[in-house]
C-alpha cells in the first residue's frame, strides 16, 4: 500500500520540472498556433453555419423540425469520434481537426442559439414582424441584439470548449498541441508533457479572459474572422481534397460487425457506462466539499478565489489529457478512464456547484445567521436545501456529458466502445469502425434522451446546455 | 432589556445619516411599535441592534452588554438572544416545517448536533417544535412541507422559530407587510400576546399606525432617521 503510494508520488514527481528551455518553447510555437488556428477556424465555420440555422429554428422556417432533429443527432456524436472520422476521411493534420470542430460546434451553436432566440422577449419581435420584416431583418434588428449578452456568454464558453477539443482532436492526428502531447507521452518524455499541459491551461485561461473582454466590448469577437480565415487558407488544400474524402467515406459502408463482436457489445457498453458513472461520482464527491470553500458567501473571498483557481486548472485539462497522464501512473483500463473523467468533472462541477451556492436567495440565509448559527449549520440548513435543484441538475448534465467522454477516453486504452472504435480505425477496418460509431451515437442519444426525461420529471430543467 | 442611546448610522462617505441621534429603551415584556415612512431607517435600526449594521456613534446595550464591542463567538451568542422576524421570504422551502422551526436552536447547538438533527431528530426536539407550533396556533402543520404553507402560516412558523431561540427580545421588521389586513392583525396580536406572556421585549416595525396604537404599549415614529 505504502509502496504503491510512493510509486505514485515518484511517477507524479517524474513530470517535474517542466521543460521550459528556450529551444523547446520556440519549437512549440507552431503547434500552439495550429491549435489556436484550428479552434478559431472551427468556430468561425460553426458561427457561419450555426447562426442561420438557429434563426431558421427560432423563426419556425419551413423544415425547422428537421433541422432540430439533425442537429440533435449530430450533437450526439462525441467530438473525438467525429475527429477520428474526419482523420479517416480528410487525412492526418489540422484540416481534419477543423472539419471535426466545425461539425460538432455548428450543431451546438445551432441548437443552443436556437433555444436562446426562442426565449427572447416576444413583444419587440412581434412589432418587427408586424412591419413585414424578412427573417434576416428580424435576426439583425431583433433576435441578435435582444439576446446578445447570452450569445456572447455561450459563444465564449463554446470557444473555450473548442480549444480543449482541438487538443483531443490533435491526439488522434489532427495536429497542434494534442499531437505533440500524445508524442511526448508515448516516448515517456514527461517533462515536456508537463510543459504542454501548462501551455494548455494558459490557453484556456486566455480564452476565458478574452471572453470577459468580449462581453464588455463585443466587437472583439471580429478578431475571430482574420485568425479563422488565415488558418482556413493555410490548411485549404487538404480540406478540399474532395474526391479522396468521398472515396474513403464510401469504404465505410455498409457498417458491419462479426458475430463475436456483436456478442461482446453489451460488455463494451457496460464498461463505457461504468466509466461514465464512476467518473461522475468521483467528480461529484471531490467537487462537493471543495465547492463549499469556493463559494464567496460561505468563506472569505481570498479562500474562495484560491480554490476556484484549482477548479480552473482541472477544467482546463481535458479528460483525454488526464487519461494520457493517468495511464502511465495507474496503467491502462477502465480505472484510469474513470479517474480521468473524475478529475476533469471535479473542476467543472466544483465551479458550477459554487456558483449555485452563491446564487441562493439572501433572506433565508440572513435569517439563519441572525439566530447566531455557526457556519456549517447555516450551510446544512440553508445553502444546501436552497441550492439542491441546481446541484442535482448540474450533476445529471455532467453524467450525460461523461457518457460521451467515456467513449473518448476509450481510445487511450480505458476500454469500452471507444477503445473498440479506435482499434478498428487503426487497423483500417472502416466498416467495423462505422458500426461502432453508430453504437456510440445510439448510446449517447439514448442517455441524452433519458437525462432530459429525468430532469423534466424532477421539474428542474432550467440550466441551459 | 434594550438601551439605545444617541445612535448614528451612516452607510457611505458623504451619504446622509440613515439614523441620527436615536435614543430608545425597551423593557422586558414591553411591546414597542416602530412606524415611519419608507426610507426613514426602521430596518437600519433593527439591524443595528444585532450587530448586522455597524453604528458610527452612540451606543447599544442588550442585557447590559455593548453590541459594538462584540465579535465572533460573543456576537453569535448575542444573536441567539435577539430573534429576528422579517417579511415572509425567510424560510427555507425545501426543509420541513419542523426543520425550519428548530433552526431557531442553531445558535446553541454544536455543529455535530445540528447535522445529527437533520438526519435523526430526537423525541425531545420534536416535542419542542410541537410546543412552539402550538403557541403560534398551527400544531397541525408539524409534518407539513414548508412550500405548502400560506403566507400567514409562514409568518407563524417564523414566530415559532423565534420562540425556539429562547430570546430576550423579538425584533420584527414589517412582519405583516405582505399579508392581507385581517391576517396581519392576527399576527400582530399573536406577537404582542407572546411577548407579554413570556416577558420578552418586542420591537416591531409596521406601516399600519392603527394596529400600532391598538396593540402596542408604545409607538415610536422615525422620520428621516430621527425619532419624531
Ligand atoms: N445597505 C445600504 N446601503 C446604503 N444605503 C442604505 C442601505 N440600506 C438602507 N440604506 C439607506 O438608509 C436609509 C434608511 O433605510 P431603511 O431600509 O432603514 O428604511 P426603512 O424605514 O426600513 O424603509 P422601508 O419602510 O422602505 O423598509 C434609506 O435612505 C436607504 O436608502
Ligand atoms: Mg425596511
Amino acid at each position: 500500500m505504502i509502496d504503491a503510494f510512493t510509486n505514485l508520488l515518484r511517477l507524479v514527481g517524474s513530470f517535474f520540472p517542466p521543460d521550459l528551455s528556450a529551444a523547446y518553447l520556440r519549437a512549440l510555437l507552431v503547434p500552439i498556433a495550429q491549435t489556436i488556428g484550428m479552434a478559431a477556424a472551427g468556430m468561425l465555420i460553426a458561427f457561419v453555419l450555426g447562426v442561420p440555422l438557429a434563426v431558421a429554428i427560432a423563426t419556425r422556417a419551413p423544415g425547422h423540425r428537421l433541422i432540430v432533429a439533425a442537429l440533435s443527432a449530430l450533437r450526439a456524436i462525441p467530438d473525438l469520434t467525429l475527429a477520428i472520422l474526419a482523420v479517416v476521411v480528410v487525412g492526418l493534420g489540422p484540416a481534419a481537426g477543423i472539419v471535426a470542430l466545425a461539425l460538432f460546434y455548428s450543431a451546438m451553436v445551432g441548437r443552443v442559439y436556437g433555444d436562446l432566440f426562442a426565449a427572447a422577449d416576444a413583444a419587440p419581435l412581434e412589432a418587427l414582424r408586424a412591419t413585414g420584416a424578412s427573417r434576416i431583418a428580424i435576426a439583425a434588428y431583433g433576435l441578435i441584439p435582444l439576446t446578445l449578452p447570452d450569445l456572447l456568454t455561450f459563444g465564449t464558453y463554446a470557444f473555450e470548449c473548442a480549444m480543449r477539443a482541438s487538443i483531443i482532436v490533435g491526439a488522434v492526428g489532427g495536429g497542434g498541441i494534442g499531437t505533440e502531447l500524445a508524442g511526448t507521452l508515448s516516448t515517456l518524455d514527461f517533462h515536456r508533457a508537463l510543459t504542454l499541459v501548462i501551455v494548455l491551461v494558459a490557453l484556456v485561461a486566455g480564452v476565458d479572459a478574452f471572453g470577459i473582454l468580449a462581453r464588455r466590448n463585443p466587437r472583439l469577437v471580429l478578431l475571430l474572422l482574420p485568425v479563422g480565415l488565415i488558418s482556413l487558407w493555410l490548411y485549404r488544400p487538404q480540406i478540399f481534397a474532395f474526391a479522396h474524402a468521398v472515396h474513403t467515406f464510401a469504404t465505410m459502408f455498409p457498417p458491419h460487425l462479426r458475430a463475436s463482436q456483436i456478442a461482446s457489445l453489451p460488455l463494451l457498453i457496460a464498461q463505457t457506462l461504468a466509466i461514465a458513472v464512476g467518473g461522475t461520482l468521483l467528480g461529484a464527491l471531490l467537487a462537493f466539499p471543495a465547492s463549499l470553500v469556493a463559494a464567496r458567501r460561505i468563506v472569505p473571498f481570498a479562500v474562495a478565489v484560491a480554490v476556484r483557481r484549482v477548479f480552473d486548472v482541472a477544467r482546463a485539462i481535458p479528460e483525454l489529457v488526464f487519461g494520457l497522464i493517468l495511464i502511465v501512473t495507474v496503467g491502462i483500463g477502465p480505472l484510469a478512464g474513470a479517474l480521468a473523467l473524475g478529475l476533469h468533472s471535479a473542476g467543472v462541477l466544483g465551479k458550477l456547484y459554487a456558483e449555485s451556492l452563491e446564487n441562493v436567495p439572501a433572506a433565508p440565509i440572513d435569517a439563519l445567521a441572525a439566530t447566531g448559527a455557526r457556519r456549517l449549520p447555516i450551510v446544512a440548513f440553508g445553502f444546501l436545501p436552497l441550492a439542491l435543484g441546481p446541484l442535482v441538475v448540474h450533476t445529471l448534465f455532467r453524467l450525460e456529458w461523461n457518457v460521451r467522454a467515456a467513449t473518448v477516453v476509450g481510445l487511450i486504452g480505458a476500454g469500452g466502445i471507444g477503445q473498440a472504435l479506435y482499434q478498428a480505425q487503426q487497423l483500417f477496418f472502416y466498416q467495423q469502425m462505422l458500426a461502432y460509431v453508430l453504437v456510440t451515437w445510439g448510446l449517447v442519444a439514448l442517455s441524452d434522451w433519458f437525462g432530459e426525461r429525468l430532469r423534466l420529471r424532477l421539474g428542474w430543467n432550467f440550466v441551459a446546455a | 432589556m434594550i438601551e439605545i442611546s444617541g445612535v448614528r448610522v451612516v452607510y457611505g462617505p458623504g451619504a446622509p445619516p440613515a439614523l441620527d441621534d436615536v435614543t430608545l429603551q425597551i423593557a422586558a415584556g414591553e411591546c414597542v411599535a416602530l412606524v415611519g415612512p419608507s426610507g426613514s431607517g426602521k430596518t437600519t435600526l433593527l439591524r443595528s441592534l444585532n450587530g448586522t449594521v455597524a453604528i458610527a456613534g452612540g451606543s447599544i446595550h442588550v442585557d447590559n452588554v455593548e453590541v459594538a464591542q462584540l465579535r465572533g463567538r460573543a456576537l453569535r451568542r448575542l444573536r441567539t438572544r435577539l430573534a429576528m422576524i422579517a417579511q415572509q421570504h425567510d424560510l427555507v422551502d425545501r426543509l420541513t416545517v419542523v426543520q425550519n422551526v428548530m433552526a431557531g436552536a442553531l445558535g446553541r447547538w454544536s455543529t455535530p448536533h445540528a447535522l445529527r438533527f437533520l438526519i435523526a431528530p430526537t423525541a425531545a426536539e420534536l416535542a419542542e417544535a410541537r410546543a412552539a407550533l402550538t403557541a403560534v396556533g398551527i400544531p397541525e402543520k408539524l409534518r407539513s412541507r414548508t412550500n405548502e404553507l400560506s403566507g400567514g402560516q409562514r409568518q407563524r412558523v417564523a414566530i415559532a422559530r423565534a420562540l425556539v431561540q429562547h430570546p430576550t427580545a423579538i425584533l420584527a421588521d414589517e412582519p405583516i407587510a405582505s399579508l392581507d389586513p385581517e391576517l396581519g392583525e392576527q399576527i400582530v396580536r399573536l406577537l404582542c400576546d407572546l411577548a407579554r406572556e413570556r416577558n420578552l421585549a418586542l420591537l416591531c416595525s409596521l406601516h399600519q399606525v392603527e394596529f400600532a396604537r391598538r396593540y402596542f404599549d408604545r409607538v415610536v415614529a422615525l422620520v428621516g432617521g430621527r425619532v419624531a
